[in-house]
């Protein structure tokens, strides 16, 4: 019996085992296939044998995003944006030779001690240029890693300053916590009319949570406003104590930029508590699961955010269409067709790498580190050219509220800083 | 429980082989960080090993209070926060202050210890010893803070010890993410740029995997040279029966105390490696479920078992972060499978372990030890047991 076992669980191991070459002889040729394509693509042409529309060779973009843990919704969606591009334009023609574009995808768990791992496969995939991550400390604890292995690396909605700051192989299309932390600050006093109290509701130990709480209340005090600050510990399901101090202390606006599933909760208990305090947040909470948990109560939610529905018709028709089609892709969404900004940016994204490719004429991600600088691109988000320190240029922001009787989004207003 | 006793000749023979062995590690461990060609196995090696042997560290310092003193504490995630804040905070260089500490106006801590002592031995000595000494401070620290909390806690007993010191390393943990503590912990935000795996360098040689194997190695030498020692067997009396040892005059306290802060010095010293290997740190990463993740390894390895725990650290890791990240990819050798999706790699890796804890209940390897003075005589006889050599291969690492 006790043999039987053994051998059992032998032959688990040289099963995993046979996964772990498995795996790795799926990466090998990729990256076999990204370094000496270059030199083994050259002679094919010269010798004029390869056909021109058949691909020269494989470009591997690293898909560096959280697709479990906490931030797994939010990194699903910004996936399902670089996915549907993918499908859009599988290829990408350099130099007169048209490449097959491959994404490798590498779950980050939303956690920073994952981060080094997760990073290595895709620098061990051969990535000519990564996009990612959703949430910035992942992104942060990431960026070594590849900086070490050479690879530039586009962020596409992680929005602390720490990430590109310091470096040179960092860039990103969105707007930063300063930028949006001041965006709340001036919509809450010019249009939710707060005049004297702000209250704002962060999680303990979130860095996202407290950077812009941080930004939004220098922003809110210069314009005269007093700032209450309260902080929930991680795993916290109960909010009503938190709302009653909102309410006691007068508030006129709570801003709460909290992750996605503490705004649900945060959401049903306000609506069971009756606040009629509008409540603002940034881009976490443009989801479609935010607008599910408004849908029916009479609270008044705003969000600042990329991207506003009616941006380009043509895009969200085919993007709607395409994951209709995939249930695997509906499902990653929440389960509807609603686009989220984050899939927008996705998008966006994968286009940018793909003229940073062009641009620098090379699959060889030093040559695509050069080229990023100079890249520029008007995306469905609008109009992505680069600074000195790698931050998209971007000095307008997208306010949305939910419509609590349909369910959707409601444009705003455009609001920009000065 | 039966120990076999050997002859000084043949413990001689498994001394010298494991050494050679030890030896054999460190040169292919060099060679891996200078020579070798980067493919993508190496790539993907050099992580999965560096984090095994921090995780080797870590697993067996609980080992040395779970499986050898028989107390059951899951502070461990605490200790390593601890360990991990103090080699960061006193390793960030100046002119990185102000970047790292953004929403604290630079922080209050304004020096480094690994800076100050580049300045005078040079780049690649002053780094080394810098980060040894912040290595040696983490320990210190989270040693310090064990002995302060162990006064009250270890006179519980059993669930009630668990219970306790799980509660201390979640106050550890809110505390070191306190705004009011900015100025020095950096509250909820990242602590990055202090002196990483990468720093340790000779002029072009790279030691980034050497460095974390040298500290370990080095420290659960230390905790075997304890384990053997008068000390230890007063350890497993306290184990196998605290009224007993206390009959035969142990000090039930003092032993306990010392378990407890040894545990956590090296619980810090693994935390540290843990920052470096990480290059930043967070203290919303060291929740209870690295703790019972820690625990699971000793589970796995055995109770009792360093190199046990070494052998399951290393396995675990490989598992979790890199054998079993195919089934993620939605393809098994070139074919789609539409279930091997986001989350599927998870419930595979359950599986597993849930089958290594139903049939191998005590373990990988009980409490038994990996010896080669064993495998000697085992050879010598010829009637060699198959599945035992078959682990014996894989231990070398510990």
């Amino acid at each position: 019996m006790k043999k039987l076992l053994a051998l059992l669980l032998a032959l688990c191991m040289v099963l995993a085992l046979c996964a772990c070459g498995s795996s790795s002889g799926d990466a090998a040729p990729a990256a076999d296939d990204a370094a000496p394509a270059e030199d083994a693509a050259a002679p094919a042409d010269e010798a004029a044998e390869a056909p021109a529309d058949e691909a020269a060779g494989t470009i591997v973009i690293g898909v560096y995003e959280p697709l479990s843990g906490d931030n797994g919704a939010g990194g699903k969606q910004e996936v399902l944006g670089m996915q549907y591009a993918n499908a859009m334009t599988p290829t990408v023609e350099v130099n007169g030779k048209v490449y097959n574009v491959e994404l490798v995808i590498s779950d980050n768990e939303s956690s920073n001690d994952k981060a080094v791992s997760a990073a290595t496969k895709l620098v061990a995939a051969g990535a000519s240029v990564v996009l990612g991550s959703y949430g910035s400390g992942v992104s942060i604890a990431g960026s070594d890693t590849f900086a070490e292995a050479g690879i530039p690396v586009i962020g596409v909605t992680c929005t602390n300053p720490q990430v590109t700051a310091g470096n040179s192989h960092y860039f990103r299309i969105c707007f930063l916590d300063p930028f949006q932390g001041t965006v709340q600050a001036n919509y809450a006093h010019d249009e939710l009319g707060a005049a004297s109290v702000a209250y704002c509701l962060g999680q303990l130990g979130n860095d996202y949570d407290q950077g812009l709480i941080n930004y939004f209340k220098q922003a809110a005090e210069a314009l005269g406003l007093e700032v209450v600050t309260e902080s929930f510990p991680e795993g916290n399901s109960d909010f009503t104590s938190y709302l009653t101090n909102a309410k006691n202390a007068n508030a006129e606006v709570i801003f709460a930029p909290t992750s996605i599933s503490y705004a649900q909760l945060i959401i049903e208990q306000a609506a069971a508590q009756g606040i009629d305090i509008p409540l603002t947040a940034p881009d976490t909470w443009d989801s479609n699961v935010i607008l599910a948990a408004a849908e029916g109560t009479d609270l008044s939610i705003s969000v600042s955010t990329f991207y506003a529905e009616g941006g380009d018709p043509a895009f969200e028709e085919g993007f709607k269409a395409w994951m209709n089609a995939d249930a695997t892709a509906l499902a990653n969404n929440g389960g509807n067709d609603t686009i989220a900004a984050v899939s927008v940016m996705g998008y966006d994204a994968y286009y940018v790498a793909l003229e940073a490719i062009k641009n620098a004429g090379s699959i060889d991600p030093a040559a695509v580190m050069e080229a990023l600088p100079g890249t520029t691109y008007t995306g469905v988000s609008g109009s992505i050219a680069f600074d000195e320190t790698g931050d998209a240029i971007r000095d307008t922001a997208f306010i949305k509220s939910a419509d609590t009787a349909t369910g959707e989004w409601t444009f705003v207003a455009e609001q920009s800083v000065g | 429980m039966g120990k076999t006793l050997y002859t000084p000749s043949e413990k001689r023979a498994g001394r010298v082989i494991a050494v050679v062995l030890l030896a054999a590690l460190y040169v292919l461990l060099f060679l891996l960080d200078n020579v070798l060609p980067q493919n993508s196995f190496t790539l993907m090696l050099i992580p999965v090993l560096k984090k095994g042997a921090i995780y080797s560290l870590i697993c067996v310092s609980m080992n040395l209070l779970n499986g050898f003193t028989g107390l059951f504490s899951l502070g461990q995630a605490g200790f390593m926060l601890i360990g991990a804040y103090a080699y960061a905070i006193f390793s960030i260089p100046k002119a990185q202050h102000e970047a790292v500490y953004q929403y604290f106006h630079g922080g209050v801590i304004r020096f480094s210890i690994p800076e100050a002592l580049q300045s005078v031995l040079g780049a690649d000595l002053g780094a080394f010893l810098g980060a040894v000494i912040c290595i040696i401070i983490a320990g210190l620290f989270a040693a310090g803070f064990a002995a302060l909390i162990g006064i009250p806690v270890l006179r519980l007993k059993s669930d009630y010890l668990a219970i306790a010191t799980l509660g201390f390393a979640e106050i550890i943990r809110a505390v070191f993410q306190w705004d009011g503590l900015g100025v020095v912990t950096n509250g909820s935000n990242l602590l990055r740029k202090y002196t990483s795996f990468s720093d340790i360098r000779v002029g072009s040689l790279r030691f980034t995997t050497v460095f974390p194997f040298l500290i370990a190695t080095l420290c659960i030498l230390l905790i075997v040279l304890l384990i053997n020692s008068s000390y230890g067997r007063a350890f497993k009396a306290i184990r196998d029966d605290e009224i007993a040892a206390e009959a035969m005059g142990v000090n039930l306290f003092k032993h306990k105390m010392l378990s407890f802060v040894i545990s956590s010095f090296f619980a810090g010293v693994g935390g540290a490696l843990l920052a470096m290997y990480q290059t930043t740190i967070q203290a919303a990463a060291f929740k209870t479920a690295m703790t019972y993740e820690i625990l699971l390894i000793v589970v796995i390895g055995g109770i009792g078992s360093i190199s046990g725990s070494c052998i399951a650290s290393f396995l675990f890791i490989a598992c979790n972060e890199w054998w079993l990240r195919f089934l993620d990819s939605g393809s098994f050798l070139g074919v789609s499978v539409p279930f091997f999706r986001d989350g599927f790699r998870k419930v595979v890796f359950s599986v597993i372990i849930m089958v290594v804890v139903l049939f191998f209940s005590r373990g990988i390897m009980g409490d038994r030890e990996l010896s080669f003075a064993g495998l000697i005589r085992r050879l010598k006889r010829k009637n060699t047991a198959a599945p035992a050599a078959a682990d014996e291969t894989g231990g070398d690492a510990s």
